[in-house]
């Protein structure tokens, strides 16, 4: 019963500690696990760790978990990243086939808006896949190497994928009328849309999100149980140590960025069109006849909300260069 | 010397430093020694608590681990303050002594 706790007293420790103890400390409490007495003194040295690591007694552990700072300044700056992505094609979703479509063709202002808007998501996403390939290989590598469970977790992403990729053809198939559904029309007006053409998009929108979601967290766990500062890279002759966490953080300061240039953009792009077509604004001209207005602010809401993430999580890494 | 504080740990830390005066030893094999020394069993957490105070102090230093066992050493200087808190009490154990054979 008592040896059953081990695992779970060991996790009590800061993650630091861990870092540099844990596997002696597992093995010690394999022979000296064996009563409530230690259960308590175990108790009490995890409450002293915590303690000493924030009273910022032991510097070696503050690089540890300035590491980890960066770590998780990185994975939240990702997490705030695919919220902005959802927003960003709920954006195009707003903006296709609708009457600020074809004022973007004539009015210049305009165009020039979605294009910096286009131009930042370019920037995030090359930063994000810059900084990301060294920590993707090295995350993957050990997945292989050392946790099934690792492995399983990675496969989310790719099985969200492949049920969006699905759902996405369902939907296709649907509106070519290969499927025949009740409820489902191919031709539908602007402005109205039936019922059941709005549950099947939304249920491809919910594919969507909850494919992101479920990702993200598997992603973050994942990368999270990998505690490793640096990775060495070969290919044919040449070989590179990478600290991976540092090496993610510019590029995610560069993804932050582009978020923020991207929200300006899409509010002074709602401001412009809005202000040009009055009348799409309090309509019915959202994706699947949805409110534009209720459609818009929300892209707003969750771009401003992943930006405001993202630079907390950036602010929460930025003195690592103090220490390492 | 300056004074090393070790926090409500510093009597496992002596027994630490004393243990490894006698040799290289990993947690388990240095909690055997100071229970065969003193008759005190130190808690895993207590051990370890201390171990990593002495080990940040540059007190003592960790080795290669050896089947997921990692021995420690006494440094030069955790053996300089060992000596020095040693003959401290041996002044102060001297000094109670004869005071007690006053009485």
């Amino acid at each position: 019963m008592i040896r059953s706790l081990r695992p779970w007293l060991t996790r009590l420790y800061p993650r630091a500690w861990r870092i540099r103890y844990e596997e002696e400390f597992t093995a010690l409490l394999e022979q000296c696990l064996n009563s409530p007495l230690d259960v308590l003194d175990i108790l009490l040295g995890a409450v002293d760790a915590h303690l000493l690591l924030l009273s910022g007694e032991s510097l070696n552990w503050r690089v540890m978990n300035m590491l980890n700072k960066i770590r998780t300044a990185v994975l939240i700056v990702f997490a705030a990243y695919i919220g902005f992505i959802i927003a960003g094609f709920s954006l195009v979703g707003l903006a296709d086939d609708s009457p600020m479509a074809a004022l973007m063709k004539t009015d210049p202002a305009l165009s020039a808006v979605w294009k910096t808007i286009a131009a930042g998501a370019l920037v995030a996403l090359l930063a994000v896949v810059i900084g990301g390939l060294p920590l993707a290989i090295t995350v993957i590598r050990r997945a292989l190497s050392d946790s099934h469970h690792g492995l399983g977790l990675l496969l989310v992403p790719v099985l969200a994928f492949l049920a969006l990729v699905l759902y996405a053809a369902f939907v296709l198939a649907a509106g070519l009328g290969r499927i025949h559904i009740p409820g489902v029309f191919q031709a539908v007006q602007p402005g109205a849309f039936p019922p059941g053409n709005r549950l099947l998009m939304a249920g491809l929108m919910a594919t969507f999100v909850l494919g992101a979601i479920a990702s993200t967290l598997a992603v973050w766990k994942v990368v999270s149980r990998t505690d490793i500062e640096q990775e060495t890279f070969r290919a044919i002759k040449l070989s590179m140590t990478v600290k991976i966490y540092n090496f993610a953080f510019w590029p995610a300061v560069a993804t932050t960025l582009a978020m923020f240039v991207m929200l300006v953009a899409t509010l002074t792009w709602g401001s412009l069109a809005f202000s040009s077509l009055p009348g799409v604004f309090t309509g019915n001209f959202g994706p699947w006849g949805t409110s534009t207005q209720v459609w818009f602010t929300s892209v707003i809401l969750v771009m401003t909300l992943s930006t405001v993430v993202a630079f907390l999580g950036l602010m929460r890494g930025r003195s690592r260069q103090k220490l390492t | 010397m300056e004074f090393t504080d070790f926090g409500h740990f510093s009597d496992p830390s002596l027994l630490i430093l004393a243990s490894l005066a006698g040799g290289n030893k990993h947690g388990y094999a240095m909690m055997d020694d100071i229970q065969a020394m003193t008759g005190v069993r130190l808690g895993a957490g207590t051990l370890y608590g201390a171990i990593t105070r002495l080990e940040q102090a540059g007190l003592i230093e960790s080795l290669p681990v050896d089947e997921r066992r990692r021995p420690y050493r006494l440094t030069a200087q955790g053996a300089a303050l060992l000596h020095q808190t040693l003959s401290n009490l041996e002044k102060f154990a001297g000094l109670g002594l004869k005071r007690l054979a006053a009485v």
